[in-house]
C-alpha cells in the first residue's frame, strides 16, 4: 500500500515504551494514509451515519475530477454544504501525484451492493429519468464521453443529497464547473423534493 | 412593568422543590445511593476454561474499563484501537501532541512543562461521579480540585452593559439583591397566612432578606458581595455601584449564570481534574493492560454468531481477523455503520438514528497569567458570543504561563468547525479581546479541537432526542435494544448508549451494565 501523504510519518517508535510515560509526547504523527476510510466506511462502501458517500466502485475520471474540484474549491466551500466543507480541506492537501495514487488506491475497493434506504415513487421517477438517461445512460451506468458518473449503486441518500444541493446552489454554481452547471439545471427541473424522491427511488431499480 | 409573583406560582414553586429534596435526603438516608469514591460493585465470575477471548472495539474509557474488569477476571482481552493513542474523547493536549483533526492537522507547540496542559475533551469530574473517582482511586490517579465557577471571572455580551466585562460577582449580587426584593414585595403581610405559620413566614422572610442582602425596609441597594470598589481592608470598604435590573435581564446569559455552580448534576460546586491532564485516566489503564491494546489497528467487519464474534481489522497494512467469544464495542455510532456487520436491522437502525455531536474546544497557551492580575484563580468567564466559555486553570497558580480554553461550544460547534484554522483563531482573539483588552498580544500558540471533525471519532457526545420536550417513547426503544447484546456476544456501550452523554461516569456505568449482562449469561450458562 503506497503512502499517499509524504508529509506525514509513519509510527516508527515503540507505542507502549512511551504509553509508560503516561503522554503521548514524543509519539511521532500518526500515519495518515487511510483517511478516506475514516468517513467513507471502513471498506469505502459509503457510510450514511457520517454521510459520506461510497467511493468503491467509482470511476477514476470521476473521482479525479470531483478531488480536483474540491482542491479548487470548486466544490465544498459553501457555508451550508456540511459535508462538502468536511472534505474540501482533505483535498487542498492533495497533489497531483497523491490524488493519482488515491485514485489507484481507490479502483483496488470492491464493491459492495448497496440497499435502498429511502421511499418514493419509482414509477413517476422513471419519467422523470429519461432526462437524466440522456448522459447518466439507460440504466445508470454512466457515460465517461459526458462527464456523467454512473447513479446505480451509489447511495441512495446520497443521490438525494447532492440533488438537493444542486437546487440549493451549495454544488454547481461556480464559473468553472461546467459538469455542474448542467446538474444545476437538471436538478431544477425536479420541482419538489417528492421528485428528488422519485427519481432516485427509480435509480435504485436499476441495480448494479 | 414586571408583575408581582403571584402566591400561585410561588406556592408551586416550594411544592416542587421540596418534593424533590426530600425524595434525595430519603434515599441517601437508607443507603440506597452510591457513596463518592465507590465505584458500583462489579462482582464478575472467573473465567472458565473455555469461553476466555474477549475483543474489546475501542479504547475509550468504557473499552479500557472492560478490559481491565474481564483482565482481572482471568479473561483473555485484547482491543482495538483505531488511533495511536488510548482514551477517545478523554483527551489532553500538550507539548508535541498531535491533534488529528481531517484536513487540519496540528501539533501542539505549548511549552513542555507538566501544568502546561489542555484537556481538549473531558475535563470535570463531579463528586458524585463515583465509579469515575472509584477508577481513579483503584489506578492511583491523583486528583485535584477543578474551579468551575469564580465570582471574580467576567460576563461579557454586546447586549448588556454598553459590552463591558462586568464581574461575575457583581452580576449575581445585583441579581440575587433584586430577585428577593420582588420576592419580598409579593410576601406582603397577611397574604399568605393561611399557608404560613408566624414563625415560618418569619424565617422565609430572613432568608429571602439574606439571599439579596436586602436592608432592614427590605429594599436592595448593593451589597458588599461584589466585592470592594475601594477600601475593605485598613479602611472601610465601598459598594460597588448597583446595575440596574433591567439592564441585568439584557443578556441571554442570565438564567444560567444563577445556576452555574449546579453544573455536575447535584455535584457542583467541588469538581475534581487528575493532576497533570485527564488523560491521567485512559493511560492508568492502558499501562495495565499493556499490550493487550492493538493501537493503528482498524476494525473492517464485526460478524457475530450465536457462538461469537469474528473482528476483522487492518494493522500495518494487513488484514488480520480476530475470533472472540465476546465483543464489547465502543467504536461512535456514526463510524460503526460504516464497518461491515452481521447486526440484526432493529439495531443497526438503532445505531443509525443517533446523531452525532458537534462540541468544539480551543485553547491558546498564555506569555503570562494575566488572569492572575484580574484577581482570577481558575474559573470560567461567561461570553454571549460563539466562544461561549474562558477557563483559567486551577494548576499552575502564579507561575510564568498557563494554557486557558478560549471556546468551548458543546452544543453547536459547527461555527467554529467549518472554517479554516486562521479564521478560527482570529475569531477565538476578536472575542476573547473583549473580555481582556490585550488579549491578542498575551496569548500564543493555539489549539483548536473540533469534534466533529477529529480522525478516528468524527463527532463529540451522542445526541439522541430529536426533540427538547425529552426522550420520545421511540427513542426510549432504540435506546434499550442497543443496551441488550447481540446474540448474547455482542455489547454496544460508551456514553452514547447512556441517557446522560458526555460524561465519562455514563460511558463507564455503560460499560458496567454491558459487564453485569454478560456475567449474568455466563452463570447461567454455567448452571
Amino acid at each position: 500500500m503506497k503512502h499517499l501523504m509524504t508529509a506525514v510519518v509513519t509510527l516508527a517508535a515503540s507505542v507502549l515504551g512511551n504509553l509508560a510515560s503516561g503522554q503521548d509526547v514524543g509519539l511521532p504523527a500518526p500515519m495518515d494514509d487511510k483517511y478516506c476510510m475514516t468517513c467513507h466506511g471502513a471498506v469505502g462502501q459509503g457510510n450514511v451515519g457520517v454521510q459520506a458517500p461510497r467511493i468503491a466502485g467509482m470511476e477514476s475520471w470521476y473521482l479525479k475530477r470531483q478531488l480536483e474540484n474540491f482542491r479548487a474549491g470548486i466544490r465544498g466551500t459553501h457555508p451550508d454544504d456540511e459535508q462538502g466543507l468536511a472534505m474540501q480541506p482533505m483535498a487542498a492537501r492533495l497533489t497531483d501525484q497523491s490524488i493519482g495514487d488515491l485514485i489507484e488506491w481507490v479502483g483496488s475497493f470492491d464493491y459492495i451492493p448497496t440497499t435502498a434506504t429511502i421511499e418514493g415513487d419509482a414509477s413517476r421517477g422513471r419519467q422523470a429519468y429519461t432526462r437524466c438517461a440522456s448522459c447518466h445512460g439507460d440504466q445508470g451506468q454512466g457515460n465517461e464521453t459526458f462527464g456523467a458518473p454512473a447513479l446505480a449503486g451509489q447511495n441512495d441518500w446520497y443521490l438525494v443529497t447532492q440533488l438537493r444541493n444542486f437546487k440549493a446552489g451549495y454544488r454547481g454554481n461556480s464559473p468553472n464547473d461546467q459538469y455542474g452547471a448542467m446538474m444545476v439545471s437538471m436538478a431544477n427541473s425536479l420541482t419538489n423534493d417528492q421528485a428528488i424522491l422519485n427519481v432516485v427511488s427509480y435509480i435504485n431499480t436499476l441495480g448494479r | 412593568m414586571i408583575n408581582s409573583v403571584t402566591r400561585r406560582d410561588f406556592l408551586s414553586l416550594l411544592g416542587a422543590y421540596g418534593g424533590t429534596s426530600a425524595l434525595i435526603q430519603a434515599g441517601t438516608a437508607l443507603g440506597l445511593m452510591p457513596q463518592p469514591g465507590q465505584a458500583a460493585e462489579l462482582s464478575l465470575a472467573r473465567a472458565g476454561a473455555s469461553g476466555r477471548r474477549v475483543a474489546i472495539l475501542g479504547s475509550g474509557v468504557s473499552g479500557l474499563a472492560v478490559a481491565w474488569e474481564l483482565t482481572k477476571a482471568g479473561y483473555d482481552c485484547t482491543v482495538l484501537e483505531a488511533s495511536h493513542r488510548p482514551g477517545g474523547r478523554v483527551f489532553t493536549v500538550r507539548s508535541g501532541t498531535v491533534i488529528d483533526e481531517l484536513g487540519n492537522y496540528q501539533r501542539c507547540e505549548f511549552d513542555n512543562e507538566p501544568h502546561l496542559y489542555f484537556n481538549a475533551g473531558a475535563a470535570r469530574i463531579p463528586s458524585n461521579h463515583s465509579t469515575v473517582l472509584g477508577y481513579c482511586r483503584e489506578l492511583g490517579v491523583d486528583l485535584e480540585i477543578f474551579v468551575n465557577e469564580s465570582m471574580r471571572a467576567w460576563v461579557q455580551d454586546d447586549n448588556f452593559n454598553g459590552g463591558r466585562p462586568v464581574r461575575n460577582a457583581d452580576f449575581h449580587t445585583n441579581m440575587h439583591g433584586f430577585l428577593a426584593e420582588m420576592l419580598a414585595k409579593s410576601l406582603s403581610a397577611g397574604q399568605l397566612d393561611e399557608e404560613f405559620s408566624e414563625a415560618e413566614m418569619e424565617a422565609l422572610l430572613r432568608i429571602i432578606r439574606n439571599l439579596g442582602d436586602l436592608n432592614e425596609d427590605m429594599l436592595f441597594e448593593g451589597s458588599f458581595r461584589a466585592g470592594y470598589a475601594s477600601g475593605g481592608f485598613l479602611d472601610h470598604g465601598t459598594k460597588h455601584a448597583m446595575i440596574a435590573f433591567r439592564e441585568l435581564l439584557k443578556t441571554r446569559l442570565a438564567a444560567g449564570l444563577m445556576v452555574t455552580t449546579d453544573v455536575g448534576t447535584g455535584a457542583g460546586p467541588v469538581l475534581m481534574q487528575p493532576v497533570g491532564g485527564m488523560d491521567r485516566i485512559p493511560y492508568a489503564f492502558a499501562n495495565r493492560l499493556a499490550d493487550r491494546i492493538r493501537f493503528r489497528s482498524a476494525v473492517k467487519s464485526v460478524q457475530v454468531s450465536d457462538h461469537g464474534v469474528e473482528i476483522a481489522y487492518e494493522r500495518d497494512g494487513s488484514r488480520e481477523t480476530l475470533q472472540a467469544d465476546y465483543c464489547f464495542n465502543c467504536i461512535p455510532s456514526h463510524l460503526m455503520t460504516g464497518i461491515p456487520n452481521n447486526f440484526p436491522s432493529d439495531y443497526l437502525d438503532a445505531l443509525k438514528y443517533i446523531r452525532r455531536g458537534e462540541a468544539y474546544k480551543a485553547a491558546f497557551q498564555a506569555r503570562q497569567r494575566f488572569w492572575e492580575d484580574e484577581g482570577i484563580y481558575a474559573g470560567i468567564t461567561w461570553v454571549n458570543s460563539p466562544i461561549q466559555q474562558i477557563w483559567y486553570p486551577p494548576h499552575g497558580i502564579h507561575k510564568q504561563k498557563g494554557v486557558i480554553l478560549a471556546a468551548y461550544d458543546f452544543g453547536g460547534g459547527m461555527y467554529y468547525t467549518k472554517m479554516t484554522q486562521e479564521q478560527r483563531i482570529e475569531e477565538l482573539l476578536r472575542h476573547g479581546e473583549k473580555v481582556h483588552p490585550d488579549y491578542r498580544q498575551l496569548v500564543e500558540k493555539p489549539v483548536t479541537i473540533a469534534w466533529h471533525r477529529m480522525n478516528n471519532m468524527l463527532g463529540c457526545a451522542a445526541r439522541w432526542q430529536r426533540s427538547r420536550d425529552g426522550w420520545s417513547a421511540e427513542e426510549e426503544a432504540m435506546y434499550h435494544r442497543l443496551q441488550q447484546p447481540v446474540n448474547g456476544r455482542h455489547w454496544m456501550m460508551g456514553d452514547q448508549i447512556s441517557q446522560h452523554s458526555a460524561w465519562m461516569e455514563s460511558a463507564l456505568q455503560s460499560a458496567h451494565f454491558a459487564l453485569a449482562d454478560m456475567d449474568q449469561r455466563v452463570r447461567a450458562a454455567a448452571l
